[in-house]
C-alpha cells in the first residue's frame, strides 16, 4: 500500500475548472475552483492544483493520485477539430458511414440538414474480403487485398486509420491482418479496430463508434503528452486516471487507444456524485438533476446504483459504448421566451448561452430567458448574484419579459415572468417523468437531488409537480461532479456480440465467450495494478424476443443456468415494458463483462457548520401569484431549520424554498427540503 | 390552474399532452416484437379530446400525421358512435374504408374516463409485419382488389371493458402468416393505450376535468390561428403543379397528379380534380392519405413550427373528388397508397415553391422503396421487408442530402449485419449511387445502391417501387434527378425488373440490385461554384 498523501479529483467544465482534494494524512477534504484555460486545459489544472496546495497545505510531491474529467474529446467533436483520417471497409460497403440509418429528427424540416462528415468519401477504400453472420469467411482476405488496401491508404495521406469490416464482431481475424499491414507498411500510424473499439452487431453504429475513435486518438494522445510534461515539470508523480463515459476511469494508456470511451463523460461525474450521496444519505432511489445555463441532465439512482445504456450519440453521430444513462433537455437559465405562433409562449431550447447571456447581464443580450424572469420575481437577487462579483440589470430584464413576452401574450409582466418559470418547470418535471416512467418507475418513490447553478430555483417546485417528497440540495453544490470523479473506480466495459438463442445448447459457447471475457478483464486490471482482491465482475447479456431489435441488459451472475437467466430477462421486460410472454423465444445479441477495480473511498468526517448566528434579511419574491416577504439566508451560516417561504443563498447558486417546505441541515453538509408536517 | 384563455396554462397543459404522446410512443418503441415498427419507426401515437379531435400526437412519419384524426372520425360518425365506448375499450380497425390507409396499419382507440366522464381519447397506429393476402408484408404488387390484400377488420371492440375479445383475436391470428408478431405489436399498442389513458388520467386529476376539456378546444383554435397566420404570409394566388407516377404495375400509366393551390388571405384551397382516376393497382390513395400529404405539404412550409392538430385543418378546403387516386372508391386497392402520397406531396411542393420560392427544395426521390423477401429454407420461413430511400433535393441554400428520408415516409433502414444474422440473405453492397443526383446551382442528394444474395433454396421477392420513368422535377433551372432500377441477376444474366414486381421466385444465388434516385437540382448548374463542382468529382459523386 502506498504511504498516505492527497488525491484530488478534477473536472474540467466550459468555464471553471472544478477541484476537490482529499487529504488523507488529515482526512480533510476541500473544494475549489479556477478558471478554465480552453487554449490547453491542462494549463488550468495545474494551475488549479497549484492553487490549491498553497491555501490547504500540501506539496507537488504530496499528491498521490489525480482522478481527471476532461472534455478534450468532446470539444473536438463538437468543433469539427479533426486529423485526417482513413477508412478500411468491406468492399461494396465504403458508404455505410456516410449513409447511416436515415431518420431524420426533423419531420417537417424542409432545409438539408448539416450531418457531420468524419471521413469523406475519398479516404474511404473498400477491401475485398468477406466474413459471415456466424463468422465463417465467404472471401478470404488474400496477400493481393491487403496490399491494394494499403496501397489505396498510403495514398490518402493519413494521420489516423478506422478498419471497419463487415461482422468483424464475430470474426476478427481479417481486422487483425490489416491491422498488422498497416502497421508493416505505415509504422507508427495509428489504428482502430472496431472488433475492438466496439465489438457489437450493427455495422453503422459500430463504424460510426471506430471512426469516431480514429479521430479522436490524435487528439487525446496530444493532450496526454502536454499533461504528462506539465506534471513532470511541477514535480508530480502521481498516475493520472480520466474519466469515462460510464462513470468510471481508465489508465492513460487506455484513454489514449480507446478515446472514444472519454466522449460523452461530461455528466459522468455529477451522476458518480448523486450515486455516492444516494448510498450515504440512506436514499437508494433518487434522481439526479444538473441545471446550467443551457441544459438539464436528468440521471436517476435506483437502489444505489446508475442506469447504464449501451448507446449514446454527439453531434447525431451513435456512440456504441455502455455509459451512464442520461437525458438531457435545452433548459437552463438561458433558455430564451418568447410568444410563439398562434398567442402560445415557448421557452427554449435555444439558450442566451454566456454570452451574450440573459438581458440582465447587461452584455448586450436582448431576449427574454429564464434568468431574466427569475430576477424579475425576486427569486434571484440583483446585488449578491455570485456572491455580489457580478451585478444584475433588473431594468433589463423587466424591459425584455415586458417586450418579447408579457406585450405579445397580453399578461402583465409579473404574469409572463412567473410564466416563463412555470413552462420551465413542467418542461423539468416532462424530462424526469420520461426517465422514470420508461423504466416502469414512478417519481413519488424517489428522492430528488439537485445541482448546477440554476437548479436550486427550481427543484422544489419541479419536485411538488412530480409528487416527490424530498428535494437534496448537497454541499459543494457547484464542484460536486469533481467529488462524484474523487470516488470513480477503474471500470473496463468487454463485449462480444453472436446472435444466438437463449437455449441450453448454446450454452457452452456461451460460457465460452464469458470465459474469455473474464479473461480479459482480469489481464486489464492486472495492468493497471489492481490487486485481485479489490476486483469484481460484474457479466450480463443484452437479449430480446426473437424479432425485437433492441435489446435490454440483463444481470448474468455466475453460475447462473440459462433458465435463471431468461426468468430474469422475462422479469425485467414486464417490469419496464408492462408485459412479457415466457412462451416466446428469446435470443442473446451481446455478452457484456463491466471489470471493476476498487480504488479508495474518502472517509471525512462531516464538517461541523461555523458558530454564530445565521446571516440573515428578508426580500419581496413573487410566489403564487403575489408579492411576499421572504427570509433570506446565507447557506454556510446555515444551522438549522429554513421553513418557506426562503431564499438560501450560496456563492454560485441560490435556492428557494416555497411555503409549506422546510429546508434541514443533513449529514455532510447536504441541505434536505421536505413538506412541512400539516 | 388559472383560467384557460391564459396561455400560460395553456402551454402547460399541451406539454403535458405532448409528454403523455411521447411517453405511448416510448412504449411502442421499446416494446413492439417485428422489425418494421422498431427499425423502421412505422408507427405514431395520439391524444385526442373527449369528441376525437387530435390534440397531441407523436408521429414517426409524415405520413401519419392527422391520420389517426381521419381515422377516428370516421369510424365514430359512421360505425361506433363514442358515446357507445365504455370505459376500458379498445376499438380497432384497419380497413381503409373504414378510416384507415392501408390493410398494414391497424389503428387503435381506447377512451379515457375520469369519474365517469369521457374526457379524452388515446389512439395508436402500427403497421404489422404481415395482415395476409396474396403477398408477404400484405404488399400485393398485383392486387386488383382491396380483398386481395390481407384480412380487412371493420371498426370493432378488440379489449371489451378491460378483457381481450378472444374470438377476434383468433380470427386476425388465423389469417396472418406470423401471428406471433402480430400479437407482440398488438401488445405493444394496447400497453401504450394503458400508459396513455393514465397519463390523461393525472392531467385531469392535476388541472381538473372541465379544464382539461376546455384546453383541448384553446388548443386546436391556437393552431388553427398559427396555421392562418402562416397561410396569410403567403402571396394571394393560385399555384398549379403537375407531377406524374409512372405506373400502377398493371398497364396503366403515366398517372397525373395534379393541384391547384389557391390562397385568399388566410385560408387556402387545395383542389385535386385535376388527378387521375382510380387505377387498378394497389397505388390508389384513401382520402385520408392524401389529406396527411396535404397536412405535410402545408406544415413543412412554414418558418416556424406550428404545434400539428385537428386545428391546423380548418383553414384548408381540401377538394379531392372521389373515384380519384387521391380518394379511391370502394374496393379499389390501396396497400401502396404511399406511391400516391409521396407524388402529391412533390406536387404539392412544387405548387408551394411559387408562393414560397426561397424555402422550398427540388423534388426528393419520391418514394419508399419498399422490397420484401420471403425466404424459404429448411429451418423454416423468414420474412424480410426493407424500406429504402433516396437523395433529397437541392434547396435554395444548400445541396440536398445524401440517400437521407424525405418527404411523406422517416424510416430507419435496417442493418445488413442483423438482416444476415436472421435470414438466408447476404447483402452484397450498400452505396451511394454516383450520378444519380440532378446537377444544379445547388445539386440534389444522391440516391443509394443496395443488394441482396439469396442464400436459400428459394425465395419470394415482392417490390413497390417508383420514379422509374418520371425523374424528380429541379427547380429554378434544375436538373431531373436520375430515374431508379430494379435489377435480378442470375447466373451472370442482367435482368431489367418492373418497379412493380409481385412474387418474383428467386433461387440461391440470385441476386437483386436496386438503384434509388437522387434528388432533383436547384438553379442553373453553370452557376455551381467550381470548388464545389471539384469536390464532387474528387468524392466520386459525379463522374463528369
Amino acid at each position: 500500500m502506498t504511504r498516505p498523501g492527497v488525491r484530488i479529483g478534477i473536472d474540467i467544465g466550459g468555464t471553471f475548472t472544478d477541484l476537490q482534494i482529499f487529504d488523507e494524512r488529515s482526512g480533510t477534504l476541500n473544494a475549489c475552483k479556477t478558471l478554465t484555460t480552453p487554449d490547453d486545459l491542462s494549463a488550468g489544472l495545474l494551475a488549479g492544483i497549484a492553487e490549491a496546495g498553497g491555501r490547504f497545505g500540501f506539496a507537488a510531491g504530496d499528491v498521490r493520485l489525480l482522478l481527471h474529467g476532461t472534455t478534450i474529446a468532446t470539444n473536438a467533436v463538437l468543433e469539427g477539430r479533426f486529423p485526417r483520417a482513413a477508412l478500411l471497409t468491406t468492399e461494396g460497403f465504403r458508404d455505410v458511414l456516410e449513409i447511416g440509418r436515415h431518420v431524420r429528427r426533423d419531420l417537417y424540416g424542409l432545409r438539408p440538414p448539416l450531418r457531420p462528415e468524419l471521413i469523406a468519401r475519398d479516404r474511404r477504400i473498400g477491401v475485398a474480403e468477406r466474413v459471415r453472420a456466424d463468422g465463417s469467411v465467404a472471401t478470404p482476405l488474400t496477400e493481393a487485398a491487403m496490399a491494394a488496401a494499403i496501397a489505396a491508404l498510403r495514398a490518402t495521406g493519413p494521420e489516423t486509420v478506422a478498419v471497419a469490416l463487415l461482422n468483424a464482431h464475430v470474426n476478427d481475424a481479417h481486422e487483425r491482418a490489416l491491422r498488422d499491414a498497416i502497421a508493416r507498411a505505415c509504422p507508427g500510424l495509428p489504428v482502430s479496430l472496431s472488433s475492438e473499439i466496439s465489438p457489437e452487431i450493427r455495422e453503422y453504429e459500430r463504424t460510426a463508434t471506430t471512426a469516431l475513435n480514429a479521430l479522436l486518438m490524435p487528439v487525446v494522445q496530444a493532450y496526454l503528452h502536454r499533461l504528462t510534461a506539465r506534471l513532470a515539470a511541477a514535480g508530480i508523480a502521481a498516475p493520472v486516471l480520466l474519466v469515462q463515459s460510464n462513470g468510471g476511469v481508465c489508465s492513460p494508456a487506455v484513454a489514449a487507444a480507446q478515446p472514444v470511451r472519454l466522449l460523452l463523460s461530461g455528466p459522468s461525474g455529477g451522476a458518480a456524485a448523486a450515486r455516492l450521496t444516494a448510498s450515504r444519505l440512506g436514499r437508494p432511489d433518487l434522481v439526479g438533476v444538473d441545471m446550467g445555463g443551457t441544459s438539464f441532465d436528468v440521471c436517476v439512482v435506483r437502489g444505489a446504483a446508475l442506469a447504464q445504456i449501451a448507446e449514446g450519440e454527439i453531434s447525431g453521430i451513435p456512440v456504441r459504448l455502455p455509459m451512464i444513462e442520461m437525458r438531457t433537455i435545452g433548459a437552463g437559465g438561458g433558455s430564451i421566451a418568447a410568444a410563439g405562433p398562434g398567442g402560445l409562449l415557448t421557452v427554449g431550447p435555444a439558450s442566451a448561452g454566456a454570452r451574450p447571456g440573459p438581458a440582465c447581464y447587461g452584455r448586450g443580450g436582448q431576449e427574454a430567458t429564464v434568468t431574466d424572469a427569475n430576477l424579475m420575481l425576486g427569486r434571484l437577487d440583483a446585488a449578491s448574484f455570485l456572491r455580489g462579483s457580478m451585478t444584475l440589470d433588473l431594468a433589463a430584464a423587466r424591459a425584455a419579459i415586458a417586450a418579447r413576452v408579457a406585450v405579445p401574450l397580453g399578461l402583465s409582466v409579473e404574469a409572463a415572468a412567473e410564466g416563463v418559470v412555470a413552462l420551465t418547470e413542467t418542461a423539468l418535471a416532462g424530462a424526469i417523468r420520461l426517465s422514470l416512467f420508461e423504466k416502469g418507475l414512478d417519481p413519488v418513490d424517489f428522492a430528488l437531488l439537485a445541482f448546477g447553478g440554476a437548479g436550486g430555483l427550481h427543484a422544489i417546485a419541479v419536485a411538488a409537480e412530480l409528487g416527490m417528497r424530498e428535494v437534496i440540495f448537497p454541499a459543494s453544490a457547484s464542484t460536486f461532479s469533481a467529488r462524484g470523479i474523487l470516488e470513480s473506480d477503474i471500470v473496463h466495459d468487454l463485449a462480444a456480440s453472436r446472435v444466438l438463442r437463449a437455449e441450453a445448447a448454446n450454452l457452452p459457447h456461451l460460457h465460452r465467450t464469458a470465459a474469455s471475457l473474464r479473461a480479459d478483464g482480469e489481464a486489464l486490471l492486472a495492468a493497471d495494478g489492481v490487486p485481485p482482491e479489490r476486483r469484481s465482475f460484474a457479466p450480463a447479456a443484452d437479449m430480446r424476443y426473437v424479432g425485437q431489435v433492441f435489446e435490454i441488459v440483463v444481470p448474468w451472475p455466475e453460475g447462473d443456468d440459462m433458465a435463471a437467466l431468461c426468468a430474469r430477462f422475462h422479469a425485467l421486460h414486464r417490469q419496464r415494458f408492462s408485459y412479457a410472454d415466457p412462451d416466446a423465444p428469446v435470443e442473446i445479441v451481446t455478452q457484456r463483462l463491466a471489470a471493476t477495480g476498487c480504488l479508495d473511498r474518502v472517509d471525512a468526517p462531516p464538517a461541523a457548520p461555523p458558530a454564530g448566528a445565521a446571516a440573515f434579511c428578508t426580500r419581496h419574491v413573487f410566489l403564487a401569484g403575489e408579492w411576499t416577504l421572504a427570509a433570506v439566508h446565507r447557506r454556510e451560516t446555515l444551522t438549522g431549520d429554513v421553513a418557506g417561504p426562503a431564499v438560501i443563498e450560496e456563492e454560485y447558486t441560490t435556492l428557494l424554498i416555497p411555503a409549506g417546505w422546510v429546508c434541514t441541515p443533513v449529514r455532510d453538509g447536504h441541505l434536505s427540503a421536505r413538506r412541512a408536517a400539516a | 390552474m388559472s383560467a384557460i384563455g391564459d396561455p400560460v396554462a395553456l402551454e402547460i397543459l399541451r406539454h403535458a399532452l405532448t409528454a403523455a404522446a411521447a411517453e405511448m410512443d416510448v412504449t411502442i418503441w421499446r416494446t413492439s416484437r417485428s422489425t418494421i415498427v422498431r427499425e423502421l419507426l412505422d408507427y405514431s401515437t395520439a391524444v385526442f379530446d373527449r369528441d376525437g379531435g387530435n390534440v397531441a400526437q407523436s408521429a414517426r412519419i409524415p405520413q401519419h400525421l392527422n391520420a389517426m384524426g381521419a381515422g377516428l372520425r370516421t369510424v365514430i360518425e359512421r360505425f361506433l358512435p363514442l358515446d357507445g365506448w365504455a370505459d376500458g375499450d379498445v376499438v380497432i380497425t384497419n380497413d381503409p374504408y373504414c378510416g384507415g390507409q392501408h390493410i398494414p396499419d391497424i389503428l387503435a382507440f381506447r377512451p379515457v374516463f375520469v369519474q365517469g366522464t369521457r374526457v379524452a381519447v388515446v389512439g395508436t397506429c402500427c403497421h404489422h409485419l404481415d395482415m395476409g393476402g396474396i403477398a408477404a408484408g400484405s404488399y400485393a404488387a398485383n392486387a386488383t382488389e382491396i380483398f386481395q390484400e390481407g384480412l380487412r377488420i371493420p371498426p370493432v371492440r378488440l379489449v371489451r371493458a378491460g378483457t381481450i375479445n378472444a374470438e377476434v383475436l383468433a380470427i386476425m391470428r388465423q389469417n396472418v402468416r406470423r401471428p406471433d408478431m402480430l400479437w407482440g405489436d398488438l401488445q405493444a399498442q394496447l400497453a401504450s393505450l394503458a400508459v396513455g389513458a393514465a397519463a390523461v388520467e393525472r392531467i385531469a386529476a392535476k388541472h381538473g376535468t372541465a379544464t382539461l376539456i376546455a384546453a383541448c378546444t384553446a388548443l386546436l383554435d391556437a393552431s388553427e390561428r398559427a396555421m392562418r397566420a402562416m397561410i396569410g404570409e403567403l402571396p394571394d394566388g393560385e399555384y398549379g403543379f403537375e407531377d406524374f407516377i409512372d405506373d400502377d404495375g398493371l398497364g396503366t400509366g403515366p398517372i397525373r397528379i395534379h393541384a391547384v393551390i389557391a390562397i385568399h388571405g388566410d385560408t387556402m384551397t387545395v383542389d385535386l380534380s385535376g388527378c387521375a382516376p382510380q387505377v387498378l393497382g394497389p397505388i390508389n390513395a384513401t382520402r385520408a392519405s392524401a389529406a396527411s400529404a396535404v397536412a405535410y405539404a402545408v406544415l413543412a412550409c412554414a418558418t416556424t413550427p406550428i404545434p400539428a392538430n385537428a386545428g391546423c385543418e380548418r383553414p384548408i378546403r381540401l377538394i379531392a373528388p372521389e373515384g380519384t387516386v387521391v380518394s379511391a372508391r370502394h374496393p379499389a386497392p390501396v396497400a401502396n397508397r404511399m406511391v400516391v402520397s409521396h407524388r402529391l406531396a412533390t406536387t404539392l411542393l412544387g405548387a408551394l415553391a411559387q408562393a414560397a420560392p426561397e424555402r422550398i427544395p427540388a423534388a426528393y426521390y419520391g418514394t419508399s422503396y419498399v422490397c420484401s423477401f420471403q425466404t424459404i429454407a429448411d429451418r423454416g420461413r423468414g420474412v424480410l421487408v426493407e424500406i429504402e430511400v433516396g437523395g433529397g433535393g437541392g434547396h435554395p441554400a444548400a445541396d440536398g442530402t445524401n440517400a437521407w428520408s424525405c418527404g411523406m415516409h422517416n424510416n430507419a433502414n435496417i442493418p445488413v449485419e442483423m438482416v444476415e444474422s436472421e435470414l438466408p440473405l447476404t447483402v452484397t453492397r450498400y452505396e451511394l449511387r454516383p450520378d444519380s443526383a440532378g446537377a444544379g446551382r445547388q445539386r440534389g442528394g444522391l440516391g443509394l445502391v443496395r443488394e441482396w444474395r439469396v442464400e436459400c433454396a428459394e425465395a419470394v421477392f415482392t417490390a413497390n417501387l417508383e420514379r422509374f420513368r418520371t425523374r424528380p422535377y429541379g427547380l429554378a433551372g434544375g436538373s431531373a434527378a436520375a430515374v431508379g432500377r430494379l435489377t435480378l441477376v442470375r447466373d451472370g444474366q442482367e435482368t431489367a425488373l418492373a418497379s412493380k414486381t409481385g412474387n418474383l421466385r428467386l433461387r440461391r444465388g440470385d441476386l437483386i440490385r436496386l438503384e434509388t434516385s437522387g434528388g432533383g437540382g436547384f438553379g442553373d448548374p453553370a452557376a455551381r461554384e467550381a470548388a464545389a463542382h471539384a469536390r464532387d468529382l474528387a468524392l466520386g459523386y459525379v463522374t463528369a
